[in-house]
This record gives C-alpha cells, structure tokens and sequence, in this order.
C-alpha cells in the first residue's frame, strides 16, 4: 500500500519534470520576445540590446539548466510583458479558474450523471435514443462556437446573462455551461454503458429474483458500483476542463489562467508561459493522483493488486 | 401526466425569460445624471507608466497630458505647454502652463518634465519605447515654467514628438518615492481623470479630476475594460454593458448599424497602408519591369470592393491623408494585365515564374485579399503559394529579413503623423522592415528627417513618392479604415491617431 502511493508520488514528480522541459524547449521553438517587446520601429540593435540582458542570448542548455535550478526554488522569474512575479500573475488568476472548472464540471456531473442513468434505465426507449443524439450533438460542437450562441441567445435576445467578464455569479452562469457542454458527454455514455453493465451483474439478478423493485436496485444498489469508471471520467474531464479553459475564457473575457496564457503565448512571455504550463500540469497531476488514492478508498481490490 | 410537465417546464421558461429581458437595467447614465462609461478594448492593460509603454496609450492618455495635444482636427494645439518656438537649428522653447498641479498637490513645472524625459532616456531603464524620442539630447530647465529642448541634430518632429507617448508628464517626487514598478501599478498624472483601481486581467477604473487645469469632464467615471474576443466586444455593446469598442471587424459593421442603442463609427484610412513587399534584391524582383508587370496586374479596386468590402481605401500614397507630408492622391498603375504581361517579357520572363507571398492575420481577410491576389498573377503567368505565417513569428520573421520574397505588410504614422513616420522605416535602406535600397531615395528621407524647413520636407516627400512609385519596390494596395462602436447617449466619433479622450466626450442629448 504505501509502496503504491511511493511509487505514484514518485511517477508524478517525473511527469512534472518532463512538462516543464517540453514547454521550455516548444515555447522556444519560435524564437524569442525580445523582438515583440519592442515597438516595430526599433532597430536590430536595440532588440540585440535587449535580448543580451533577458539572457536569451546564452546556450539553450545553460538556460534550461538555470531554469531547472530556479523551478526547484519557487523561483519562475518575472513576467516579461506584466513586469511582476509570473507565479504571483497565475496564481492570482487561479481561483477565477477554478471558480469556472468547479462550477463547469458540478453542471456537467450533474447533467451527465442524470442523463447517463436515465438512458440506462430507460435502455433501448425514445428517452434514451434523444438523450443518446443530444450527446453526440454536444461533443460534436466546438466550444467556440457553443460559447458564441450562448452570447447570441442568453446575452442578446433573452437578456438573462452578462456577455463577458466577472462581475459576481450571474456572468459566471454562461462560460461554465459552455465549458460543461463537452464533458456531459463523455461522462454521460460512461455512466450508461458502466451502470448498464452492474445491472446484468448476478447479484443484481439475485435482487430482482428476491423481488426488489427496478427504479430502488438502479439507484441504492446499481449507481453505487457503476459510479467507479465515471469517477475516473470525471476527474480526467476536470484535469482538461483546467487546462481547456483558455478558448471559454478568451471568448467571455474572463480573468483566469486561460487568458493569461494566451496573452502570454502570443508575447512569448517565457516566464508566464513555463509558469503557468507548470502550475497547470502540476494540478493536473495531483488531481490524477488524488483520483488514485480515492479508488483505494471506493474499492478494496486495487489494495489487493 | 408527462405531457403537462413540460408544458409547465416550458411556460415557466418562457415566463422567466420574458421577465428578465424587460428588467435588465441599462447602466451608464447613473440617476443623478452623471455620466459614467465603460470601454472595451481588445487588449489587456499591462502598465499604466506612460514612458514604459509596450502597447498604445489609450488608457494613460486619460491620466496623464502631454506638453503638446491634437485637437479634433488633429492639429497640434497647447497641452501643458501654453506655447512652443524653435530657438536655433538644435533648440526648442515651450512655455509651460502655470498652475497645474499634479493629482496628488504636486507641482507641475519645469523640473517635471526634465524628470519625466531624462527617465526614459536613461539607458539603464531600458524604455521600450525610448526610441521615439532619441533625438533628443537633453532637456535644459530655464526657469520654473520655460524649457528647453536640445536635439542630437535638427529634429522637425519635437513638437510631435512631446504629443505622444513617451513624452507624458509624471510627477518627480511621487515617482521616485514609489518606484518605476509601483508607478506603473498607481499612476498619477495631470490629466482629466485619476486612477482609481485596476482589476488584473479584467478592468482599470478612472473617475474625474475636479480641478483639471481644462475644465472638469462631462464623463465622470470610465472602467476600461479588456474583451479580447471580437464578436464578444459587439454583443457586449448591443447589451448595453459596454458604451465604447474599439476594433470592430468589418463583418460586424452591419450589426451595429441595425442596432436600437449603438452606432458604428468609421474613421476612414486609420489603419495600416497594407502592401506586398518585394525583396527587391532577389530575382526577379531585383528587376523594376517586373515589379511594375505585378502591379499593373492587381485589380486593387475590386479586391478594396469585393473582398474587403469597402473596409478600406484604395491607394498609392504610403503617406496618409492626415499626415504631414501627404502629396495627394497618384494614379501611376491602373489594372492593365496587357501592360503586364508585355512588361514581363520585356524584363525575360515571358511565361512567368513562380513566388511564395507570405501573409498574417494582422490586416483585414489577410488571407482572402493573399488568395485573389494570387488568382490575379495567375492570370500573367505568375504562380503564388500563399503561406500564412503566425503572428508573433511574424513579428520576428519579417524584421530579420527570413520572409519569402514577396510579404504583406502594412505600415502607418499611427500616433505621430507625419511622412517620417510612415515611410522611412519601410523605405530607408538597412531598416529592419525594408527590403528596398535606393541611395537617392535614402538621402532625401534623411534630408527630410534632418530640417525644420516645412516647405523643403513636403517637397522632399513628394519627390520621394514618384520615384518609389516608378521604382515599384511593392505592390501598392490600401490604407485600411478602422471602426468603433458606440453606444447611442454618448456623442464621440474615432480619430486617426487612435487615441480616446473621454474628457471630449457628451452625452447625446446635451449637445
């Protein structure tokens, strides 16, 4: 058990260690910002100037070698374009994230869950093929385009929501339904296709045979054991929904991660961009992680394992 | 049973929807008449120091002044400065504004200013834009309310120059007690608005200064805010919640105009002058038959109509209409393919050759205006491959001279207006974004640069502009238009230089 947890703990700390080398190396592939964080007129000069005290102009191996030491020690320099701590900007923007992640991925549990059960339960009836259709329509549209009819709708027409922003829940109701729009499906066929398969378990034959009723087996007995695949769903989905948020976030201008890494991904902001790759696959991780220690918890056997 | 349920779920639907698209509020005009409003621009803040600036000073420009202002015609006309001569060939005098006190009760004199340039002229602060003022070689402080200007070398532009940024006055002693990083987070100017707070990633808030030196603005409370996303920016102003885009696209001309609360407007040849660059020292664009065969083969005029749809204006001129040093109108190259293609055969390339025009998202249907463009040498035999490159590559691709041989760029005065502006980066050869060489042409863009005599520089630029023409070092197109929405109660119409002075703007039924 504990050589399990050693062992995972362990493969996290390598999969951190590669995501920060990938970004470094692909976020350079480009070349550097000097020349973007100059105005167009200057001269070839002034942006060697400037690369020359970045330290941009040093070895590629050097600096990566720097910017491990540094990472070890908290330290992810300043933000070339904001001029202040990187860690401090992403860290700031962090919990309009998560408030955007949490909110999207409870619409899509709550959705996906229901929808998942509905169609199991009501196998092979015109509820289960519309809900079927409705999934494969949602994980077929691009969020772009979801977050734009949104506005359309719920903003222009109907007046209900804000278009953009973060100006208290209301505009927070848009972007997280649109970042819950694809999720819902995935986590919807897995719960169908996993609580479809503990009801053809025996011990679930044995309760009908003793003459339990379908609608009480299907939600004390069923949803209980088929909520362990969806688990794994969900929290992959969470994993994704930080990292994907930068398309929501640009299209609703909220203030998050997202949007940082978009400013800073078109600035070359070296610093903001390592920081906030690194930030985001380190919660990535520990969500993976902490999905792992919860199966130990829901389910005895993998101790076993 | 089933039925009547979501007959009742889609009643209440209807029921709420209807209630709450009649009680939104629209915000603005707040009860006690006091207008309030709120900007949405495509781009993020990210400093508010105006002499370290790494994007345009829209936002400052509303806290801080500048010695020298434009007015609505965008003419030069006094800012902090009451008056200003030029001395001898190198010095420049403005007389400085008396009593202008700086929103936090510091003065406002000659010692001000000093401060505020030799700041960004210090090398050691590493000013982004520091360049636009490098010919300066110091400011001299006469007494309390003269000063004056030394330039490296006769400079016509000094006026100009102490119009825009980096040239905004900040108080010395507020500016050394926080320091450069705390003064771009807290600025405090001179200018018709204070800073009151900004909201990282989403919004800076300004409110009136009572006791500006030019009258207490009719808008009392500006929050800029960021919407990057341009289809967003227009449903936010069609809902009210914005009184200001900046950057509207041309496909969302029509939607604004059909709107009940906003209006769109256009201010024409604000924009870049777009071309297709030449490197006109490889073959065969080393040749001036060829350069002109492809420039009578481009109908400039239903690309301008068809393409862009009217979203620009069709031009030879590298120099814009509001630009000191604009010559007018020419018309050397009409659409000719004839002329074209006897043009190729004349320079040996009878059935044509091929080239990759390189092209970026930064101007209008980049892509779309690359593509006819390319169907359009087609046609004399010239096959293109079009390849769209990613803007931050871009911005490095082009200044290092990486591009293909055939490139769109598009280049403006932007805030300075004037011809210098507008050509000697694109035109003088050794500059980073040109790819054209010409002694003669070199010597009169420095002349021009070099004398205050404004009779001999408008000469020199006209002269400058017929030889480019015949040299045919691009292929001419268009100077693009550039829009805004506003909203309805508010009474302000976009400028050239692109700045947005709120202090000028009214509500729209005050006139």
């Amino acid at each position: 058990m504990r050589q399990y947890i050693v062992k995972r703990f362990l493969q996290s700390l390598l999969a951190i260690l590669g995501a920060a080398t990938v970004v470094f190396f692909i976020i350079r592939l480009s070349g550097d910002p000097a020349r973007l964080m100059l105005p167009p007129e200057a001269s070839e000069e002034q942006v060697a100037a400037l690369r020359e005290s970045l330290g941009f102009n040093r070895p590629l191996l050097v600096q990566y070698l720097d910017y491990l030491k540094d990472m070890v020690t908290g330290n992810f320099g300043n933000s070339l374009y904001f001029k202040e701590s990187a860690l401090q900007l992403v860290l700031e923007r962090m919990p309009a994230t998560m408030d955007l992640a949490v909110s999207a991925i409870l619409i899509a549990v709550v959705i996906g869950v229901t929808a998942g059960v509905v169609s199991a339960y009501k196998k092979n009836t015109f509820i289960d093929y519309l809900i079927n259709i409705w999934i494969f329509i949602t994980q077929s549209l691009p969020v772009f385009w979801v977050g734009i009819v949104f506005i359309m709708i719920f903003a222009n027409q109907l007046h209900l929501f804000p278009t953009s922003g973060n100006n208290g829940l209301i505009s927070l109701v848009l972007p997280a339904l649109t970042l819950a729009a694809y999720p819902i499906a995935p986590i919807a066929r897995t719960m169908r296709s996993s609580l479809m398969d503990v009801l053809q378990q025996s011990y679930m034959i044995t309760n009908t045979a003793q003459g339990f009723s379908k609608r009480r087996m299907v939600l004390k007995r069923g949803l209980k054991n088929a909520l362990l695949p969806v688990v794994t769903v969900i929290s992959l989905e969470f994993g994704v929904m930080i990292a994907g948020a930068v398309v929501t976030e640009t299209i609703f201008s909220w203030p998050g991660v997202g949007q940082l890494i978009m400013q800073a991904v078109s600035n070359r902001d070296f610093p903001l961009v390592q920081a906030s790759i690194l930030i985001i696959s380190i919660l990535y991780i520990l969500i993976s992680f902490i999905t792992d220690m919860v199966y130990l918890w829901i389910d005895p056997r993998i101790k076993v394992q | 049973m089933k039925k009547t349920g979501l007959l009742a779920l889609l009643l209440i639907l209807t029921m709420v929807a209807a209630g709450c698209s009649t009680g939104t509020s629209q915000k603005g005009a707040a009860q006690d008449g006091s207008l309030e409003i709120t900007i949405a621009r495509a781009f993020d803040v990210n400093g508010l120091d105006p002499g370290f600036l790494t994007e345009n000073a829209q936002v400052v420009d509303n806290i801080f002044d500048t010695l020298v202002k434009r007015d609505e015609n965008e003419q030069l006309v006094p800012g902090l400065a009451t008056s200003w001569s030029q001395v001898d060939e190198n010095t420049w005098e403005f007389k400085l504004r008396e009593n202008v006190k700086f929103t936090n009760g510091e003065p406002f004199n000659a010692e001000a200013v000093k401060y505020s340039i030799d700041r960004v002229l210090n090398p050691d602060n590493n000013a982004p834009t520091a360049g636009y003022i490098s010919t300066i070689q110091e400011v001299q402080v006469v007494n309390d309310y003269t000063v004056h200007v030394i330039t490296k070398n006769p400079d016509p532009l000094v006026p100009t120059r102490f119009n825009r940024y980096p040239t905004e006055i900040v108080p010395p002693k507020y500016t050394e007690e926080v320091g450069q990083e705390q003064f771009a987070q807290k600025p405090v100017g001179t200018g018709p608005y204070k800073f009151v707070e900004w909201n990282k990633g989403s919004s800076v808030v300004l409110e009136v200064n009572k006791d500006y030196w030019n009258g207490e603005p009719e808008v009392k409370k500006i929050t800029f805010r960021s919407i990057p996303e341009a289809s967003t920016r227009v449903s936010a102003l069609l809902n009210g919640e914005v009184d200001l885009i900046t950057a509207v696209s041309p496909e969302d001309r029509e939607k604004i105009e059909g709107s009940s609360n906003a209006k769109l407007s256009s201010v024409e040849r604000a924009g870049n002058t777009v071309y297709v660059g030449f490197k006109t020292d490889v073959e065969p664009f080393n040749n001036p038959k060829v350069r002109q065969a492809l420039n009578y083969a481009i109908d400039t005029k239903s690309i301008v109509d068809n393409v862009l749809r009217g979203a620009a204006v069709q031009t030879e001129s590298l120099i814009g209409p509001k630009d000191f040093g604009y010559a007018g109108e020419f018309d050397t190259y009409g659409y000719d393919p004839d002329k074209a293609k006897q043009l190729l055969s004349e320079a040996g390339y009878p059935d044509g050759f091929s080239a990759t025009l390189d092209t970026v998202n930064w101007y209008i249907k980049n892509t779309d205006v690359a593509q006819v463009i390319a169907e359009q040498l087609k046609a004399i035999g010239v096959n293109i491959t079009v390849n769209n490159v990613e803007s931050s590559v871009y911005r490095t691709l082009v200044p290092s001279g990486k591009q293909n041989s055939m490139y769109v760029l598009g280049w403006s005065s932007t805030n300075t207006l004037d011809a210098d502006a507008a050509i000697y980066a694109i035109l003088h050869s050794g500059e980073s974004y040109s790819t054209y060489s010409n002694p003669e042409v070199d010597a009169k863009l420095e002349e021009a640069r070099g004398t205050t005599d404004e009779e001999r520089r408008k000469t020199l630029y006209k002269e400058i502009e017929e030889i480019v023409l015949q040299d045919a070092p691009r292929i001419f197109l268009y100077q693009e238009n550039q829009y805004y929405g506003v909203s309805k109660k508010l009474n302000w119409e976009g400028r050239i230089d692109g700045s947005i002075p709120v202090a000028t703007m009214k509500a729209a039924d005050s006139k």
